[in-house]
């Protein structure tokens, strides 16, 4: 067994790497590398992905190990779980993380399953114990309670990650990189897929924002969600939505944030007409700071937020959108 | 069709949450119980795949035995007969045991073409059980199933739409399979009265987890749950006349908003 500490890459479908992996790098040398003595290491799993390999030394990676194949371009379930699961059972690493995305909860507690190891997800702190066993904190109950997980005596010790929850710090390596020389047979590609559908935004995503602006089923229709559009892009924040919001069929399912949606934890949380549901600050409740603007004073939000407005939507945000733009003009 | 669902009995998500006085589990005492919604979603497509393909529902389940309660539901809802795997609270099982555990009696099962499950239990919130168990059941699985799309037994595929950031992908995969149900994908349907008097004339089988060796399975513990305590500032501008802001009242109290943002939370 090694001492190396892992992150896997997380590629979006255009094939960049995404925020949630520097975030994990940064954090893993912070908390784990150190104390372990191992070095950090870079994972790069896809097709033409070795040239980002640089990227992850900018992030502290000292050696990043590549599976190059074109199998498993557009990621794929099988092709993913065979490739981590090789590289750990030929190097056996003592810590694998991996951001926990749409990608990352598909694959990752598969491969624990197969290579035996220990999983935890959607881990928002990570560090050692004395004894140097892998000790995480994540949400559970709907974000009402936080338990405490330490692994046990069993290698590698696995978790993924929440986007947002860590600062991407630089401290640039020139990384060793190692051919990961995983075979994989497109008889053990079970899963295809068949087709990918992306719609262009230049808005930012939702889990990887510093800023979201949501809006709840008081918006009345998918015309007045124009109202988010504008404040969400005046303040180059992601525009969410609650699941009342979606499901009376104002906005896609993909803007949906909370426990049956996406969970988010940007520095700055705007909810408008939305009323704070258990069930929607589950997705958003350990944002920085959250503001509500809402006409009924009774509305729980306004019990936990930062800063809110009692009025009426369709007359406070025209002019904030508005104080907004003059400052976002003059700065 | 053989078609399988994996369910949980979980709290209300609308339960308030104390922490026991170990202070590494959740205390029950009191708490409502019920289906795990995620799981709604999975026993209702299993339902569908039955009455369009034909065959069976058999509902699989882990938990004490407070859990038969949700499985009759499942079996109102138009299952057809359930394997409750008894588990009087074994301290300690983690995801992973949870997942070996099922798949083992799964296995024994045999036989099957489809396993649905919801994406995660909305208590622990883990969300890998289901990838878990398919892959010590050695089939494919696809996780956070939007839409199935078509299930076509004679071909032995099922095509599925997937959300992932910023769109969609359509995935097919040959059957056996596992399918993780996220919200929205169908509307559950409620349990008729005719159905709930069938329901307790289904057949249910219990095996009970200290038949099964649990010996080093559990890989992580819970040694630590907090109630989080986010301090809020609770900073609400009021109308003068009334809760809400009007008139020229809505331009002040959105400069204050704007300036409470940038000098006091910096971060606009």
């Amino acid at each position: 067994m090694s001492n190396e500490v892992w992150v896997v890459a997380d590629l979006k479908i255009d094939g960049s790497v995404r925020q949630v992996t520097f975030e994990a790098l940064s954090e893993a040398r912070k908390k784990i590398a150190g104390k372990l003595g191992g070095e950090l290491c870079g994972v790069l799993i896809g097709s033409g992905v070795s040239g980002h390999a640089a990227e992850l030394g900018k992030y502290g990676a000292g050696k990043v190990y590549v599976v190059d194949n074109e199998l498993l371009k557009n990621f794929n379930t099988e092709g993913y779980t065979i490739a981590l699961s090789e590289l750990i059972k030929k190097y056996s690493p003592a810590v694998v993380i991996a951001g926990n995305t749409v990608f990352g909860q598909d694959y990752f507690p598969a491969v624990a399953a197969r290579v035996g190891a220990g999983v935890t997800m959607d881990a928002i702190e990570i560090d050692l114990t004395d004894d140097k066993k892998l000790r995480i904190k994540r949400f559970s109950h709907s974000s009402k309670a936080i338990p405490t997980q330490v692994f046990l005596d069993h290698h590698p010790m696995m978790t993924t990650v929440r986007p947002n929850s860590f600062k991407a710090a630089e401290d640039p390596k020139t990384p060793e990189v190692v051919d990961g020389a995983v075979t994989i047979n497109p008889g053990d590609i079970k899963s295809k897929v068949i087709e990918i559908k992306t719609k262009g935004s230049d808005r930012p995503e939702l889990t990887e924002a510093e800023r979201v602006v949501s809006g709840g089923r008081g918006l009345g229709s998918e015309e007045n969600f124009k109202y988010i559009y504008q404040l969400a892009d005046m303040l180059g924040a992601a525009a969410g939505a609650t699941r009342a919001a979606v499901d009376a069929g104002y906005c896609p399912y993909d803007m949906q944030v909370g426990q049956t949606g996406k969970a988010v934890s940007p520095s700055l949380y705007i909810a408008i007409a939305i009323s704070g549901s258990v069930q929607h600050f589950a997705g958003m409740g350990s944002s920085k700071v959250i503001v509500a603007i809402n006409k009924d004073p009774e509305a729980p939000i306004f019990q936990k937020c930062d800063y809110g407005i009692v009025g009426d939507l369709f007359d406070v945000l025209p002019p904030f959108t508005e104080k907004v733009r003059a400052l976002v003009s003059q700065s | 069709m053989k078609i399988l669902v994996i369910i949980s009995q979980t709290q209300d998500t609308e339960a308030k949450i104390k922490v026991s006085a170990a202070g590494n589990s959740i205390d029950t005492e009191g708490m409502k119980w019920i289906m795990n919604p995620y799981d709604e979603f999975a026993v209702e497509e299993a339902i569908q795949t039955k009455e369009k393909h034909g065959g069976e529902v058999v509902v699989v389940s882990m938990g004490p035995a407070r859990v038969v309660e949700t499985i009759r539901q499942a079996l109102a809802m138009g299952a057809d007969s359930a394997l409750h795997i008894l588990d009087e609270g074994s301290p300690d099982m983690d995801s992973f045991a949870m997942g070996k555990i099922i798949a083992g009696e799964i296995r024994k099962l045999g036989g099957f073409d489809i396993v649905f499950t919801g994406m995660k239990i909305i208590d622990e919130e883990s969300g890998q059980v289901g990838v878990q168990i398919a892959e010590e059941l050695g089939i494919p699985h696809v996780s956070l199933v939007s839409k199935v799309i078509e299930i076509n037994p004679t071909a032995n595929k099922a095509v599925c739409q997937k959300e992932i950031d910023g769109g969609h992908m359509v995935v097919e995969v040959p059957l056996p399979c596992l399918i993780t149900c996220p919200d929205a994908m169908n509307d559950p349907r409620y349990a008729s009265l005719p159905g709930i008097m069938k329901a307790k004339k289904k057949p249910l089988t219990e095996v009970k987890v200290s038949d099964i060796n649990l010996d080093g399975l559990t890989r992580v513990k819970t040694v630590e749950i907090k109630v989080p305590q986010i301090e809020r500032r609770l900073r609400i501008i009021k109308g003068q006349d009334g809760p809400m802001v009007k008139g020229a009242e809505v331009e002040k109290a959105a400069e204050e908003l704007i300036k409470l943002l940038r000098e006091e939370a910096k971060v606009i």
